[in-house]
């Protein structure tokens, strides 16, 4: 039945609308979502932000994905090897590239709140809201990834200057034009599918939106286990040989491989843990109130803390053995070695400096817009830390310092975890090779204070917040 | 529609603007516009008020009639389109429209307290933590701010409930730290949006009479209320209609009172 429309002369009552079958939850967040791709005052940068990050990580995608194919075009020994080592090094990239998909996810939820709330008011479905913040996430995602295609193009010739095997990877640095959609599909898809993530983050009710209330699950117990991961790591690092006399190279990929999933894991059930004790440490003894509010920020969700700066826990723990391989190459003699064995030890320390710099690009992204969308989640908090009087630099720099105390963390933590499973190597590549050590720490830097800048973006949506804040109370 | 008593208009103009029951007042407002950008009509027009320290008044109207708005304007959270609002302070008078917004900031950090139908306390703090922050802000060491912090808890029946998160406050202990926290400081000032709204009746009572004691000490009391028996027990009611005061009335017993102890 269709709804005939109402005649009415003013000042009479309109007809009653027959009642129309209601559509699907699809179709109706399809002829919804042209009204709410309309800009709002004030939300500019709330959209940027996720087009910059999807942007960012599609450049940053395909450089990877073109050094790694120029890896594929060989057909020596040790193209496998290197194959081997360049696949590791995208799945290592997987995971901060999932992380800013949840995130932009999560900020087109919060950036358009008000008018989901509304939505749920009207009677939408849980499947009309999820459905239409999917879509604005892949639309979203599309928008950056064609930007970031042109990003691509720019970094492309930057990233060839960088020598494999001593010859600069040059126009092996270009994929395959039709490469180009699928990635910008890829991306829209993953930021789709984490957007459906994302969602299960946040509770769209008639009356707002507000992130689900989790239980903190950081346990002594995870403690244990990871220890046990770690000491189990060292037994097979010290077996790495034989195993290389049973298998060959392939054993030797295989046993690292294992070595750093299982390194991954005992990071994840250990970090959340140490964050916690962390904070409450810093908030017993903060003297200061942007000290006391990270703190306490922090321990609101200690797993949150440390899921959105996780991306860096892989990269810092390969980035030691990187560090340590680039050391350990520029003392070891090369007398009687293979040539092509000399330009691989060199090339894994090149591709492990690469690949944490790429990493950290993408933490910074993720915690860039992380940032923006616990600011407008905090919306409330910043207004009634106004009204009290509290500076804005307060609020700026307790919400940085959540950040950077998780990362410190993170970085840290994984970067002691590697050390620990190859530790004399460490201190003989401290003292005979200070250079290379000082070369993976300015990489460290260079991540650390990217992912401050991003932090510090995230301030700049408060004022917008103050300007308006009937909207949040 | 203005009050047609014209006692009761007589004593508006009286109290509304010049000196209160023959002091000087404590907060001045003179003309007091506020029109909000994209806005057709001016959410206040042309607004003269006068506080003197000690009173508690009402300020009553229906939604919309800009009563919130005025409070905002009296506490710096908003900047007015026009008109004045001076503060009187041990330094001399402070323009408060034309400080800028570090100075309002400061201004609402030193002299003012605030309490509000949600209470606006942060959730991640616990009932101390959110009281001391207030002291801690000034400077004031962390130690020395949780002690005079607790005291205020202890003074307003929460003693024992220091360590508990916002979540595990009932509403009324929840406003209770609220007013502690705009007490802590020793702001002379206190501005209060809707403070019982979100209470049930026997708490309201509670807590109205933890605000009106505050006049008690010296403290002036600024109230936003829908609720007649809130403002039937503070010491003067004023009431606004489309951003205009259209009656101002004291209750003749309590605005002595309040004189006696502003005196």
């Amino acid at each position: 039945m269709t709804a005939a429309a109402p005649s009415s002369t003013p000042g009479s009552v309109p007809a009653p609308v027959p009642d129309a079958r209601p559509a699907g939850a699809f179709a109706t967040a399809v002829h919804l979502a042209p009204l709410f791709a309309r800009r709002r005052d004030g939300d500019r940068l709330a959209l940027a932000l996720p087009v910059a990050a999807f942007a960012v990580v599609t450049a940053l995608l395909l450089v990877v994905l073109g050094g790694a194919q120029a890896f594929f075009g060989w057909d020596d020994d040790l193209a496998f090897t290197y194959e081997a080592f360049a696949i590791i090094a995208v799945v290592l990239l997987v995971v901060p590239l999932a992380t800013v998909g949840a995130s932009a996810a999560r900020l087109a939820a919060r950036r358009r709140d008000e008018r989901l709330a509304s939505l749920r008011l009207l009677g939408a479905t849980t499947g009309t809201i999820t459905v239409l913040t999917v879509l604005e996430a892949a639309a979203t995602a599309l928008v950056g990834a064609v930007v970031g295609v042109a990003g691509y193009a720019v970094l492309a010739p930057v990233v060839g200057l960088l020598r494999f095997r001593g010859e600069a990877l040059g126009a092996q640095m270009w994929v395959p034009w039709w490469w180009l959609p699928l990635a910008v599909l890829g991306v829209g898809l993953l930021a789709a599918a984490s957007a459906v993530v994302g969602l299960r983050a946040v509770v769209v009710t008639p009356l707002g939106v507000r992130t689900r209330q989790r239980a903190g699950t950081a346990h002594w117990v995870r403690v244990v286990i990871a220890v046990g991961v770690l000491l189990g790591g060292m037994v097979v690092m010290q077996m790495l040989g034989v195993l290389g006399n049973l298998g060959g190279v392939v054993a030797i990929i295989g046993a690292l491989a294992a070595i750093f999933g299982g390194m991954l894991l005992a990071l994840d059930a250990l970090g959340p843990w140490f964050v916690r004790v962390r904070a409450r440490r810093q908030a017993r003894k903060a003297q200061t109130v942007p000290r006391l509010l990270a703190a306490r920020m922090v321990l609101e969700d200690p797993k949150a803390a440390w899921r959105q700066v996780s991306g860096v826990a892989m990269t810092s723990f390969v980035g030691v053995f990187g560090a340590v391989g680039l050391a350990l190459t520029q003392t070891t003699s090369t007398e009687g070695m293979d040539p092509d064995e000399q330009w691989l030890m060199q090339d894994i320390s090149t591709g492990v400096l690469v690949t944490v710099a790429i990493s950290f690009l993408m933490v910074a992204c993720s915690v860039g817009i992380n940032q923006a969308a616990g600011t407008l989640d905090r919306a409330a908090v910043h207004v009634s830390l106004d009204r009290l009087g509290v500076p804005r630099s307060v609020m700026s720099e307790a919400s940085r310092r959540a950040v950077m105390s998780a990362l410190w963390m993170v970085a840290g933590g994984s970067a002691l975890c590697a050390a620990v499973l190859i530790f004399p190597l460490v201190g003989m590549a401290i003292f005979v090779q200070p250079i290379a050590i000082v070369t993976a720490l300015a990489v460290f830097a260079a991540g650390f204070l990217a992912v401050r800048g991003a932090a510090a973006l995230s301030a700049r949506l408060v004022p917008g917040i103050l300007a308006r804040p009937e909207r949040v109370l | 529609m203005p009050t047609r008593d014209p006692l009761v208009v007589r004593r508006g103009r009286c109290l509304a603007a010049g000196r209160v029951g023959g002091m000087t007042p404590l907060l001045s407002a003179r003309g007091l516009t506020m029109q909000y950008p994209g806005g057709t009509t001016p959410a206040l027009d042309a607004v003269d008020l006068d506080i003197a320290a000690g009173e508690s008044v009402a300020v009553m109207g229906a939604s919309g009639s800009g009563k919130t708005t005025l409070l905002h304007c009296l506490a710096g959270i908003l900047r007015p389109t026009a008109g004045s609002v001076t503060l009187g302070s041990a330094n001399g008078p402070v323009r408060i429209e034309s400080l800028d917004d570090a100075g309002r900031s400061r201004l609402r950090r030193e002299e003012l307290g605030f309490v509000f139908q949600q209470g606006l306390l942060l959730d991640e703090l616990t009932a101390l933590e959110n009281v001391a922050v207030a002291r801690m802000l000034a400077g004031v060491p962390r130690a020395q701010a949780e002690t005079e912090a607790a005291q205020w808890l202890h003074h307003l029946g929460l003693a024992g409930l220091e360590q508990r998160r916002l979540g595990e406050l009932s509403g009324g202990q929840a406003q209770r730290v609220a007013i502690a926290r705009a007490q802590v400081t020793g702001a002379r000032l206190i501005f209060a949006d809707e403070p019982t709204g979100a209470l049930d009746s026997a708490t309201s009572v509670e807590v109205l009479d933890l605000l009106l004691a505050a006049t008690q000490a010296g403290r002036t009391l600024v109230v936003v209320t829908h609720d007649a028996d809130v403002a039937r027990r503070c010491a003067r009611t004023v009431v606004l209609r489309d951003g205009r005061v259209v009656s101002d009335t004291a209750a003749p017993s309590q605005a002595a009172t309040a004189a006696e102890v502003s005196r």
